[in-house]
């Protein structure tokens, strides 16, 4: 396998019109998307990095696809703004591989994923073609919305070389609470009324712990009035769901980046809406997880993909396994569809990114 | 159309629901961009799913053409029938087929309209986010085509960011389901449904939707700003975006259409060169706070009135000023042409100048009325189509915007799509090797190019561009128009 | 009619108001569809029979006026294009025959009564009626009414706090001479001089609607010099008087008294919108609750604007709960020629009217126009224990007597 760091886009076009099989690696963090590709021409775009254009007054920044996370969100932040979709932050994540496996992090819960706040993009497809897809204002309508369509594309239809998202001002102060509940079943009816409520959390997770259930709810907004809301949240909480605790954590991003309690084996991420957790409880025979965004991401750490794969399938849901030993990363339900299929045709219809 | 296509429409339809005369095509000849006009070969009114698969896949099988329409209200002729194709009108499939309140969903039929999911919602302290002006009427389906959105999109974006999953009869007739429940939508593999939604009816036809509802707000706090001149509204709009604050809701509206608006509905409106309205929205206390600090930057932004609405009433009469205000241009002047523009919200003052010298230029008014908050330029041409060539100064007038918008750094659309309207201007926000690939991506999906055809993609004749001249009981002096 | 018509910009907005269309799902049974093809048919793109279908489904119920952004005067273009259509249509005979008696006899309280003794005014009569006039011949009974005679005039109790004239209508003082008989009381009750002029009578406007003008106008005239011109308003307690005496300025276009016509029509007034305006006297109330639904008739509600006048009057009742009900502003598809012509539309109309009155358990219903009385008491017919429907003006009235 030949390892290419292509400094361009004329540079990877070569690369892809040159090889009959390519793999793009952004930082390489993700490495079970990387297993099934022996035999490819590996394109690192860690060489394809910086802040293109940064407006903080149009809310959008423009940057190219190997530029790590971390980075852009230290720009973003100089100028009290984020990126809402929340990004999750691994030492070495890139904003490529992010929209690649749409992964984002539990503040995704306020404003949407990766897919709202995407603007468009610069590719290089499957024939070496170099084009532009979406838009680079905030609203745009004209044309097919292949940006989109990139995103949890897992680099199997075109490479992505330069981003434009949509960008939001980020609140000054946060607070963090964990209230705590006994059964799960008990824990979701609490999702559930916050669900219904004009509560605005900036995010919202459920933990299992040792006792019960937990979930962690987290306020943005302005120092002089979060200690009003987090009284006014805590006791329509209290009041409506009886939890059997809550407690004011110090708020930090290691409390809210999900994966933090995630080390070793194999990490999946599934898409899930709340109802379906007790079932996915059921299945998954006491994996190491949280449920992120309200209930609607799993992230699972787990030794036994296998096991996994297969309660996947039972429940017709699918995993995308980011990190550890797997055949292919994708497991569960398949994610063949027939619409996803024409586009490859167009976009590589020799199967180079497979 | 050819007699057998006929015959086997004759059998998935019985008489009432399958148009073939004269007088039932007429109405449907155009959508709300009168200048185009097209007689469609026929109409069927399908009622449920099934039908519309047989319908598509007939189509497909006869290499018929078909457009689906929903309400009709689209702008930029999406809605247009083909000329001896097929319309496919979905109002009539308006279920709610589910609510589910504590998951925040609901799963709808394509013809249902916009604002019923939020009244239908609206019991549960809920509702469905995007909203057109045209919401009272437009349908899911047609919001879909047009990934539409409205003047509370900046927070929360547009159709796109509040569907999470769909069924689909794709152009060739397959049948396909993607995304979920879950609020990650599709979730893993790529974005089928950002794809889909506003693809502008080409790719196929949305059966059944899932969309994804919001809390209702707790609060909304509406403020109303006068100012003598234009520019300065849109200043305030930049001074509020510098401050950090992130209003549910900017837009702006100048003279004329502040003239036409008061006409409708008497919202009261100042009498001023420009009116600017913010609107926060979320938990009182937040809100609260940042209602002070937005009442700050107004008042130095040079309002020479500042109106805050105190009740639900006041507010509802704001939005209803601004939300007929395309339509209430209707009292003003006989004809008029809305164009939809996107430029960098920073640049809205430059554009308003150069839209104001185009008016010079022309010889034309044009009422401006704008989503300020994300650079979305609605300039409203008007013009009296009895005069020889004024339909063509409009329209020359309105390409300039288009241009113009597209010189700035925007889009040539921001939410009514390009349509029959735009199909030409295409190539000037996107390359060649783009727009073919764009072409060939429709060609993988429907084959026959049946789908909408001769919508979005440059070329064909324009069918029956209307040159409206007198009309006929004028020149015969039996009526005339004030 | 071409105004009208040119300020359609077809945005679609009033379809969503449209009964009809949310009945029948196509374009050509809404406004805007209508619109079109009326403007075909003008222009000689259509003819007029193929349209016609389409524009007699039509309820002229109004609501797509308000609905309209641009403003469109749907209800100024329908009568127009209705009479310009009516002076080319060719009837079938019996239509033909029903029309003339229309003409002969309706706007005429005494013809009427006698004909309408004499059996010869069959319900089918009303086919040949528009709306909203058809309709209160459905209250035809076997047997009509006594008819109630009233003073010349009732004087005001206590402090005089204006003047009107009651306009006693046509067919409404043959059917329901209660109706005005209360109006009178309740105005009385509040301070209000009420005039009867013996010579008043019809407004005209059931003529008009049928195309004969000239009779219209004659009729009309003999109000301008019946009524006072000294009084503050003319109240009718009927929909369509109020509505359709707003088209007397189209009526009487280019005519030597166009202005004395204008400056009646101007000081028309529905029974509610004057109470309102003069402020109601505080009523006894009832003894115990009342859940009482008001039902808008289409030609307050959308041709008169009147949505919180009858509601405020009503909320001022003590122990009276007025009840919301869904899709308020929904024509009841108020019968008439809509029931001859379009049973099974008007009877789907009337069945969810019904639908979303008894889901909120009402023990009365009130309206402000005979037609709707008429429908809904003919759609609740066959509930089990219908609750009884009456004109605002006699639950009112109910409510200063405490009687039951
Ligand atoms: C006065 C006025 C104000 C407006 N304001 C706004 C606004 O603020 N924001 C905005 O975004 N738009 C606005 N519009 C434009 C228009 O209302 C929107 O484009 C709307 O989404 C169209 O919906 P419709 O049901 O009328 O669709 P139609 O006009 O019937 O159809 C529009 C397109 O959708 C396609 N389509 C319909 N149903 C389906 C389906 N099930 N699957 C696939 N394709 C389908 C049609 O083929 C067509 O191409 C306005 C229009 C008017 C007249
Ligand atoms: S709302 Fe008014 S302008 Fe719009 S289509 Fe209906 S009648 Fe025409
Ligand atoms: S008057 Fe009523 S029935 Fe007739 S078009 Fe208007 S809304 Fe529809």
């Amino acid at each position: 396998m030949s390892v290419n760091a292509p400094r361009s886009v004329t540079e990877l076009q070569a690369i892809v019109r040159d090889n009959e099989r390519v793999h793009v690696v952004g930082n390489g963090s993700k490495t079970a998307l990387h297993n099934a590709h022996d035999g490819a021409a590996s394109a690192e775009l860690s060489g394809m990095t910086g802040i293109i254009e940064y407006q903080p007054s149009e809310y959008t920044v423009t940057l190219r696809a190997g530029t790590p996370v971390r980075d852009l969100a230290a720009a973003l932040s100089q100028q009290g703004q984020y990126l809402p979709c929340d990004p999750l932050m691994g030492a070495s994540a890139t904003i490529g591989g992010t929209v690649a496996c749409n992964l984002a992090g539990s503040r995704r819960y306020r404003y949407g994923g990766v897919r709202d706040f995407i603007l468009g993009a610069e590719v290089v497809d499957g024939l070496g073609r170099a084009f532009r897809v979406g838009g680079k204002v905030v609203k745009n309508a004209a044309g097919f919305d292949l940006s989109k369509f990139l995103v949890g594309s897992l680099g199997r239809y075109a490479i992505m070389t330069e981003l434009t998202f949509k960008v939001f001002p980020d609140a000054p102060s946060f607070r963090s609470l964990r209230l705590d509940y006994g059964p799960l079943e008990e824990a979701l009816r609490a999702v559930y009324f916050i669900n219904q409520s004009a509560f605005e959390l900036d995010a919202l997770d459920l933990i299992p712990g040792a006792r019960g259930w937990s979930l962690l709810a987290r306020l943005a907004g302005y120092d002089e009035t979060l200690p009003q809301r987090v009284e006014r949240f805590s006791s329509a909480m209290a009041r409506e769901t009886a939890p059997l605790d809550i407690e004011e954590l110090a708020d930090s991003g290691s409390l809210w980046n999900p994966l933090a309690d995630l080390a070793g084996g194999c990490l999946v991420k599934v898409a899930l809406s709340p109802k379906q957790i007790p079932a996915f409880e059921a299945a998954l025979a006491g994996a190491r997880r949280r449920y992120s965004v309200g209930g609607n991401v799993a992230w699972v750490a787990t030794d036994e993909v296998d096991a996994l794969d297969a309660a996947l399938q039972k429940l017709a849901l699918t995993g995308l396994c980011l990190r550890g030993a797997v055949k292919s990363a994708v497991i569960g339900e398949p994610i063949d569809n027939v619409l996803a299929q024409r586009v490859k045709q167009v976009l590589d219809p020799y199967n180079k990114f497979m | 159309m050819n007699r057998a296509f006929f015959a086997a429409l004759e059998s998935i339809y019985p008489p009432q629901r399958l148009l073939t005369r004269d007088v039932e095509l007429l109405p449907y000849e155009s959508d709300a961009l009168t200048a185009f006009s097209a007689k469609p070969g026929a109409v069927v009114l399908p009622v449920n799913e099934a039908e519309i698969v047989d319908t598509v896949r007939l189509c497909h099988d006869h290499a018929v053409p078909f457009v689906a329409r929903g309400s009709g209200t689209s702008l930029s002729g999406g809605s247009l029938p083909i000329p001896e194709g097929l319309t496919i009108g979905l109002n009539r499939l308006n279920r709610i087929k589910k609510l589910d309140p504590q998951q925040r969903i609901a799963v709808v039929e394509p013809g249902v309209i916009n604002l019923s999911i939020s009244e239908a919602a609206q019991p549960y302290g809920l509702y469905y986010a995007p909203d057109p002006s045209s919401q009272s009427i437009c349908t899911i389906g047609g919001n879909i085509a047009f990934n539409s959105g409205g003047a509370h999109c900046l927070k929360y974006g547009m159709t796109s960011n509040h569907v999470l999953g769909m069924k689909v009869v794709l152009a060739d007739g397959t049948v396909t389901k993607f995304g979920s429940e879950s609020v990650e939508g599709v979730g893993i593999g790529p974005d089928l449904i950002g794809l889909f939604v506003g693809s502008e009816g080409l790719f196929g036809i949305a059966l059944e939707i899932t969309v994804r509802l919001m809390p209702q707000p707790e609060v909304y706090r509406t403020v109303l700003a006068a100012y003598d001149d234009l520019g300065r509204a849109g200043d305030a709009v930049s001074m509020v975006v510098a401050s950090g604050l992130l209003p549910g809701a900017m837009e702006i509206m100048d003279r004329l259409a502040i003239e036409a608006a008061e006409a409708s509905v008497k919202a009261g409106y100042p009498d001023a060169e420009a009116l600017l309205i913010v609107e926060l929205e979320g938990e009182s206390i937040q809100v609260n706070t940042e209602f002070e600090r937005l009442q700050g930057i107004i008042q130095q932004s040079g309002a020479f009135e500042l109106r805050v609405a105190e009740s639900e009433a006041e507010r509802t009469r704001i939005w209803k000023g601004r939300k007929g205000a395309f339509s209430a241009v209707g009292r003003l002047s006989p004809d008029y042409i809305v164009q939809d523009g996107v430029v960098p919200r920073s640049r809205l003052g430059e554009a308003l100048l150069a839209i104001n010298a185009l008016k010079v230029k022309y010889g034309l008014e044009v009422a401006n009325v704008f989503h300020a908050g994300d650079g979305n330029l609605h300039p409203l041409i008007l013009y009296d189509g009895r005069a020889v060539g004024a339909l063509e100064k409009a329209e020359a007038l309105a390409g300039e915007i288009l241009a113009l918008c597209i010189n700035l750094g925007g889009s040539i659309t921001g939410e009514h799509g390009v349509g029959m309207e735009k199909r030409d201007y295409l190539p000037a926000m996107f390359s060649e090797e783009e727009i073919d690939i764009m072409q060939a991506l429709r060609r993988s999906i429907d084959p026959r190019e049946i789908a909408n055809r001769g919508k979005m993609f440059p070329g064909g004749e324009a069918p029956a561009l209307k040159l409206q001249g007198l009309h006929p009981l004028e020149k015969a002096g039996v009526i005339s128009r004030e | 009619m071409a105004t009208a018509i040119e300020k359609c910009v077809h945005c679609g907005f009033c379809l969503a108001a449209c009964p009809t269309y949310s009945l029948l799902g196509e374009e050509m049974d809404s406004p805007r569809g209508r619109i079109y093809l009326m403007k075909n048919v003008l222009e000689d793109k259509l003819a007029a029979e193929d349209a016609q279908p389409y524009i007699d489904r039509c309820l002229g119920c109004m609501a797509c006026v308000p609905a309209c952004p641009s403003g469109v005067e749907y209800g100024d273009l329908l009568v127009s294009y209705r009479a310009l259509q009516e002076a080319e249509r060719r009837r079938p005979p019996l239509d033909a025959m029903a029309r003339n008696l229309v003409i002969s006899t309706l706007p005429y309280p005494k013809r009427f009564r006698l004909a309408a003794q004499a059996g010869k005014l069959g319900k089918a009569l009303s086919g040949a009626l528009p709306l909203p006039f058809a309709s209160m011949l459905n209250l035809l009974p076997d047997q009509l009414p006594a008819s109630r005679p009233m003073p010349p005039v009732l004087p005001a109790q206590g402090e005089r706090r204006g003047v009107v004239a009651l306009l006693p209508g046509c067919v409404q003082q043959a059917l329901a001479p209660e109706i005005n008989f209360a109006a009178a009381q309740v105005l009385a009750a509040n301070g209000v001089e009420v005039h009867n002029p013996p010579d008043a009578g019809c407004c005209g406007s059931i003529l008009l609607h049928v195309g004969a003008e000239q009779q219209a106008q004659e009729i009309a005239r003999r109000n301008f010099i019946a009524i006072p011109a000294d009084i503050d308003a003319i109240i009718t307690t009927a929909a369509g008087c109020g509505s359709g005496i707003k088209d007397y300025e189209l009526l009487f276009k280019g005519q030597p008294d166009a202005e004395r016509a204008i400056a009646f029509s101007r000081k028309v007034m529905d029974f509610s919108a004057y109470l309102s305006t003069v402020g109601m006297r505080a009523p006894a109330g009832f003894a115990s609750e009342r859940r009482v639904v008001y039902q808008d008739a289409c030609h307050l509600l959308h041709a008169q604007s009147l949505h919180s006048e009858p509601r405020n009057l009503l909320n001022q009742i003590p122990n009276l709960r007025l009840l919301p009900i869904a899709d308020a502003g929904q024509c009841c598809g108020s019968a008439g020629t809509y029931n001859i012509d379009q049973p099974a539309l008007a009877a789907e109309l009337g069945r969810r009217k019904v639908e979303s009155i008894l889901a909120v358990q009402p023990d009365l219903v009130v309206s402000g126009n005979i037609g709707c009385i008429a429908q809904l008491r003919q759609q609740l017919q066959s509930q089990p224990k219908p609750p009884p429907v009456m004109h605002i003006a006699e639950l009112l009235w109910k409510a200063y007597t405490g009687s039951d």
